[in-house]
């Protein structure tokens, strides 16, 4: 037999060997197994229960009616008719609906001049007022949109007793001689949180890889004698053996953990899945390749098991934003679109997104898909590249004891 | 007088672990203030501008090219592209070159010229919600626009005036006023709850880190026998140079955002520093009580990362506490960054009086105090405890 060929038969055995060690280690590690299994079984369920309402109701709005009119009566009537909008309280004056704001018990003051009666009547154009308390974007456009619409519906109305029509639908024709309609394609709840869910749950994928992949190589090294890395052994002595049977144990537990967070979790929760499983299943295994040989490489800068969780915790945030789900991607500083190219999230959370929620097939997201093919080998060579600095660091070790 | 140097020796320890452990520095002060550059820089526009939107005009006329004209002409929407069918449109959407289109279809002037009401449609995607939602309202003022023009055109060609058209198609019109936030700027909406977020983060964290490290690297005897045994003296020593650090940062972080990025803050000025204080405190409370409850360096630090993340979504800018279920809105008193936010958003952007947000202020107020049910079991901890790792 060549000695090629043993080398590749010696190596799977080592790496075999090495997969089974990491497992038993992440399985006796209680601070890895809860970011391998408890973060991201409980984590995706808890943020749906927190956005399972998708849309804000009934938000309060405080009504100052100085007209005390029919028509100023009929303006109120349909606001609190309508979905978005509960007329809670009604002020005599304006302090008094300020003083309202001020203890947040409404979000918004709509205030109806004490000439709005007189100026209808008159067909003479009049203003209602309205005031929103900019704290919360959503009760913003909720106390707005509303008055909008019912100022349009009234609107109508009354053009419609001005004009003297003679049938229904001349009367339409009158107030909508062009007929529009928004469709919300892809999502047509609009709900918050089949927006903001299905980045996060792939986001999750990541952090609690890197995380768990940081703990365990900060555990491995502490347990070590010289706070290296790898141990001096016979079966750790090729780079590849390493990474790869390192990263065959994290995928495997990532197969399944990986099928919960894009496969589950979004049925479980009615979020919109129009991704067809092989495009998925193509689009995932580069990204947790990618997420696995990334999470490798940090983990060697780490040098106490803790450390990594200052390291990675913070950059959730960004890392959410940058992938340009929050803020359009379009409108992303250069700057910060250069510093995203370096985190396997941004692309699996932006081709996942387009893929499950808008059904973008794979040959839509083709550039998303090359971006972590190149991450996952960039990585990849990155982390063997760090391993064998660490195997020679850990023989270095080892030959000054034997001296 | 003892008391005091013994505290000046404590800190002066404190200081040597910080500056020989790089860590400290990165966390202290490299990450949040990174992080700071980092949403303010973002979020520069305030509002997202010119999204790119695209038109499938199958209709050809000048009036179709007017309204294209028009929706090219708003602020937020930028006509990018023209595309012959509504499903080349959409795959444009579903490969991230546009995010909506409009769709004017064959014969829209013509049915509008004879009466017989044509529809044009707007397709918007809310996948991605702040560009969904500034599209859609687009498109909204667009289509009533149009709607006005076939109104405005038909009374002056029967001799109204203007203000007789304008007073006939909009009788009632809104007149909006946006309080303190004028400009509904999304950099001063969300960049003021993100970066306190992540700088309470790192106080959970690094206070966990440090009172761990403490029993890690077997020195919390040593620790506890310099401040002479006294737990409450032990733990303000320790913690005083992160409190000045932090608070450091903090008043940085409000000078670089009220002061130089102009964010509104009608509060004043007291009121950031009072706020600015509050939130230290609380939040080294908050990290103190969770390695208190669990003398474990991994597994406090994991609850302090944990509970820092989730506070991001309970603390309600994003979507309000009040949209969510009874539960959650209760659980999310036991969360600092809510009582700040809240406490930031009625006094500080708001302007009222802390009064009105005095349960939010007193909620901070037993942040604080927390340790106080944790010391002795703290003590305990570090005096008997031994690493395992």
């Amino acid at each position: 037999m060549s000695t090629f060929l043993k080398n590749i038969i010696e190596g799977t055995r080592d790496a075999c060997l090495i997969w089974r060690d990491e497992m038993r280690q992440v399985i006796k590690d209680e601070g890895v197994l809860i970011f391998f299994i408890l973060v991201p079984l409980v984590y995706p369920l808890l943020y749906s229960w927190i956005y399972n309402n998708e849309v804000v109701h009934e938000v309060p709005v405080v009504v100052v009616d100085d007209s005390h009119s029919h028509f100023s009566r009929q303006f109120i009537r349909m606001c609190d008719a309508s979905p978005d909008v509960r007329i809670a309280y009604y002020a005599s004056d304006m302090d008094e609906a300020k003083m309202l704001i001020a203890r947040q018990q409404v979000r918004a003051i709509y205030r109806i001049p004490s000439d709005f009666h007189e100026r209808l009547n008159r067909n003479e154009q009049t203003a209602v007022a309205v005031y929103c308390d900019m704290s919360l974007m959503l009760t913003y456009k909720a106390a707005y949109q509303t008055a909008v619409m019912v100022s349009q519906e009234m609107n109508s109305q009354i053009q419609i007793s001005l004009s003297g029509h003679y049938t229904a639908r001349e009367e339409e024709l009158l107030v909508h001689p062009l007929e529009y309609e928004a469709v919300p394609i892809f999502s047509p709840g609009g709900g918050y949180g089949s927006f903001i869910l299905p980045g996060v749950l792939v986001l999750i994928l990541q952090q609690t890889l890197v995380l768990g992949i940081g703990l365990s190589a900060g555990t491995a090294r502490e347990n070590n004698r010289y706070k290296d890395l790898v141990p001096v052994q016979k079966h750790y002595h090729g780079t590849f053996r390493i990474v790869l049977g390192k990263s065959l144990c994290y995928f495997m537990i990532y197969i399944f953990m990986g099928t919960w967070l894009t496969v589950v979790v979004p049925r479980l929760f009615h979020f919109p899945c129009l991704a067809q499983w092989p495009d998925l299943l193509a689009l995932m295994l580069p990204y947790v390749l990618a997420c696995i040989f990334f999470g490798i490489t940090v983990s060697c800068i780490v040098r106490y098991r803790e450390n990594v969780m200052l390291l990675m915790v913070f950059v959730s945030l960004p890392l959410l934003f940058l992938s340009g789900i929050s803020w359009p991607q379009n409108n992303i500083p250069g700057f910060w679109q250069g510093v995203s190219l370096l985190f396997p999230s941004t692309f699996g959370i932006r081709a996942y997104v387009r893929m499950n929620s808008m059904g973008a097939t794979l040959g839509d997201v083709l550039f998303e898909y090359r971006v972590l093919w190149i991450q996952m080998l960039v990585y990849f060579v990155i982390a063997c590249l760090v391993y064998r600095y660490q195997i020679l660091q850990a023989c270095r070790h080892a030959s000054k004891e034997a001296e | 007088m003892n008391t005091l140097r013994t505290i000046y020796q404590l800190a002066l320890r404190e200081c040597d672990v910080i500056r020989r452990i790089p860590i400290y520095g990165f966390c202290m002060v490299v990450f949040p203030l990174l992080t700071m550059f980092f949403f303010t820089s973002l979020m520069q526009e305030g509002q997202p501008l010119e999204m790119p939107v695209g038109v499938v005009d199958l209709d050809n006329s000048s009036t179709s090219r007017n309204i294209i004209r028009k929706l090219d002409a708003f602020q937020t929407s930028h006509v990018v592209a023209r595309y012959p069918t509504v499903n080349a449109a959409r795959e444009a959407i579903q490969q991230n070159k546009i995010y909506a289109f409009l769709y004017i279809p064959k014969g829209t002037t013509d049915d509008l010229l004879s009466s017989r009401q044509p529809k044009i449609s707007f397709y918007y995607s809310m996948t991605t919600m702040v560009s969904g939602a500034l599209l859609y309202r687009d498109l909204k003022t667009i289509s009533v626009l149009a709607t006005a023009g076939v109104g405005q055109a038909t009374m002056r060609a029967r001799g109204a005036t203007d203000r007789q058209v304008k007073a006939f198609l909009q009788p009632i019109t809104i007149d909006l006023h946006l309080l303190s936030n004028t400009a509904t700027d999304y950099n001063a909406y969300l960049s003021t709850m993100m970066v306190p977020g992540v700088m309470m983060l790192f106080i959970f964290l690094i206070t966990a880190y440090a009172l761990g490290t403490e029993l890690k690297f077997n020195r919390s005897k040593e620790w506890i026998q310099l401040s002479g045994n006294r737990i409450y003296l032990a733990l303000f020593g320790k913690l005083l140079p992160h409190t000045l650090i932090f608070l450091g940062i903090a008043f940085f972080y409000s000078w670089y955002v009220f002061g130089v990025m102009g964010f509104p803050h009608p509060g004043g000025v007291w009121k950031i520093v009072l706020l600015n204080i509050m939130m230290v405190f609380a939040a080294q409370g908050f990290g103190i009580f969770a390695f208190g409850l669990m003398p474990s360096l991994r597994m406090s630090m994991s609850i302090c990362s944990l509970w820092a993340v989730l506070s991001f979504s309970m603390a309600g800018s994003a979507f309000p506490v009040m949209g969510m279920d009874g539960p959650l809105q209760a659980l999310s008193w036991l969360f600092p960054l809510r009582h700040y936010y809240m406490v930031y958003q009625i006094t500080i952007l708001n302007g009222f009086p802390l009064l009105d947000a005095w349960w939010h202020g007193a909620a901070l107020c037993a942040f604080i105090l927390l340790p106080i049910l944790v010391a002795r079991k703290l003590k305990n901890a570090m005096l008997t405890y031994e690493y395992i790792p």
